[in-house]
């Protein structure tokens, strides 16, 4: 564990957290540090919808077949359960779990994942969802890096209050709604602007957040004027 | 609790407001069926547009009619708030100073008119937002999250009945959902879908919300689950052109 990286990190988290505060791209960033900082393959934030359902909110990996094995533990998987008991859900040799999960493993197995962990996002009593890490070889996890894992979660967990409320009472529910509702306005805008360049998910997501970062913009502001074509975007071809 | 079982709870209670008047399930059956399920006194639902006129599509009584009213003639209210923020407006209490000064004219006019808690709720599908569904109360109310999760439904399947008027509209024969099918898209979330749709706003020129509508059209037309179609469009397997039939890029589907 490179203790320098794991400082800067945090930093880099609490920077984010303080400044015009953009969820997605927050909790992109720390889908980002899981892979670049614990070794993860893969890594994702996963939330409840108010059906229990759990959702994709950010991914190091914009790529469809990602999230669909993030889509797919609405049946079966690790995060799945770690959602429904609240606890870590840590498997570190996949194989031995096609019977648990004859569907997730083998879709995992595809995507080249052979060990996998679930964390839990607990906001007091309430489990809202999961961060979800993947790693290519099986093996056991580094318990040090898990619980730096946890931490990010729990980090991943506080942004969601961060979200501005004014002039209204606010619950979770609704919080989370919002939240929601800004990853589907990017899905919508990534695929605009894939369409229109001729690129893949992962790159206009790329390009979307580079133009945010740049005017100093939230992410789902860019994203709702480059879909309404409300005003120009130089270089998004709006 | 099973998932998914929230929608299909709100579906029901809709359908059964449907069938009450012998309809097709329309906006006017989530007003209805959610002033039933919440504790509300009425419940009214706008169209809403930045580029055209909004206007009032339905209401319970005359309370919520003229919410419904005030709001759009005066531009101001919980239901323009939650059109331009895109997220809900939950007001407890009218009677605060603070929502009194916010809402100048319309606090007032509304207490007038006999609401004392009023609820707006976007309908909403990231950047589309067609309406906003408004829940008053005549005394002080608080939604505990529940509640508040089923008003979020209720919105939810208003949004799709409102853009399916649309499909119905452009071709009364063929389109709508099967009633027995359900709506597919309020059970499992896709990043297909919302993906697709924006590759529609090229593909066809058109507005978000029309593209979404078209998505919607093509899979009622063809008999095919809005996933599977959305999944095709993204994989560049199936285009859509403005005018003439979709091309199949992949006959292998």
């Amino acid at each position: 564990m490179n203790q320098q990286l794991l400082a800067k990190t945090f930093v880099e988290l609490a920077d984010n957290l303080v400044a015009d505060f953009d969820l997605i791209d927050f909790l992109r960033l720390l889908t980002d540090r899981c892979v670049g900082m614990l070794g993860a393959g893969a890594a994702g934030v996963l939330l409840a919808d108010r059906d229990g359902k759990l959702r994709v909110m950010a991914a190091s990996d914009e790529q469809v077949r990602l999230l669909e094995l993030f889509q797919l533990q609405n049946d079966e998987g690790p995060c799945l359960e770690c959602f429904r008991t609240g606890a870590p859900v840590i498997v570190p040799d996949l194989t031995r779990e096609v019977d648990r999960w004859p569907r997730f493993v083998t879709a995992a197995h595809r995507s080249g994942f052979g060990a996998v962990q679930a964390l839990p996002m607990r906001l007091r009593d309430e489990v809202v969802g999961a961060l979800n890490l993947f790693r290519a070889t099986p093996g056991p996890f580094d318990p040090a890096a898990t619980l730096i894992a946890q931490a990010l979660a729990d980090v991943a967990t506080i942004s969601l209050l961060q979200q501005r409320t004014t002039h209204r009472s606010t619950v979770l529910n609704e919080q989370l709604q919002t939240a929601l509702n800004s990853r589907v306005l990017i899905e919508q805008a990534k695929g605009k602007l894939a369409e229109r360049q001729n690129i893949d998910m992962e790159q206009a997501f790329t390009a979307l957040r580079g133009y945010a970062r740049s005017h100093n913009r939230r992410l789902v502001d860019v994203a709702r004027a480059f879909i309404d074509g409300s005003e120009p975007l130089v270089g998004l071809g709006a | 609790m099973r998932p998914g079982s929230r929608s299909d709870r709100i579906q029901v209670l809709v359908a059964e407001q449907a069938a009450r008047r012998g309809a097709r399930a329309g906006v006017v059956d989530v007003c209805t069926a959610a002033v039933a399920a919440l504790p509300v006194g009425g419940a009214g639902l706008s169209a809403m547009s930045r580029t055209a006129a909004s206007h009032p599509l339905c209401s319970t009584d005359d309370i919520s009619a003229q919410l419904e009213e005030l709001q759009l003639t005066l531009g101001e209210g919980p239901c323009v708030d939650a059109f331009v923020r895109g997220s809900a407006v939950l007001t407890p209490d009218l009677l605060t100073g603070e929502l009194q000064e916010h809402w100048a004219v319309f606090a007032d006019a509304a207490l007038e008119a006999g609401a004392r808690a009023v609820f707006a709720l976007p309908l909403q599908i990231g950047a589309i937002i067609p309406g906003v569904l408004d829940l008053y109360a005549d005394v002080p109310t608080v939604l505990d999250a529940e509640q508040l999760a089923d008003a979020l439904a209720f919105a939810d399947l208003a949004t799709l009945l409102l853009l399916d008027t649309q499909i119905v509209e452009a071709d009364p024969t063929g389109g709508g959902p099967a009633p027995e099918r359900g709506f597919e898209d309020l059970g499992t979330y896709r990043a297909e879908i919302d993906q697709a749709s924006g590759i529609l706003t090229v593909q066809l020129g058109v507005g978000i919300e029309e593209a979404f509508i078209r998505l919607r059209a093509h899979a009622y037309v063809q008999g095919l689950r809005l996933a599977d179609v959305a999944a095709d469009v993204v994989a560049h397997r199936l285009r859509l052109s403005p005018d003439a039939e979709p091309d199949r890029t992949d006959e292998e589907t």
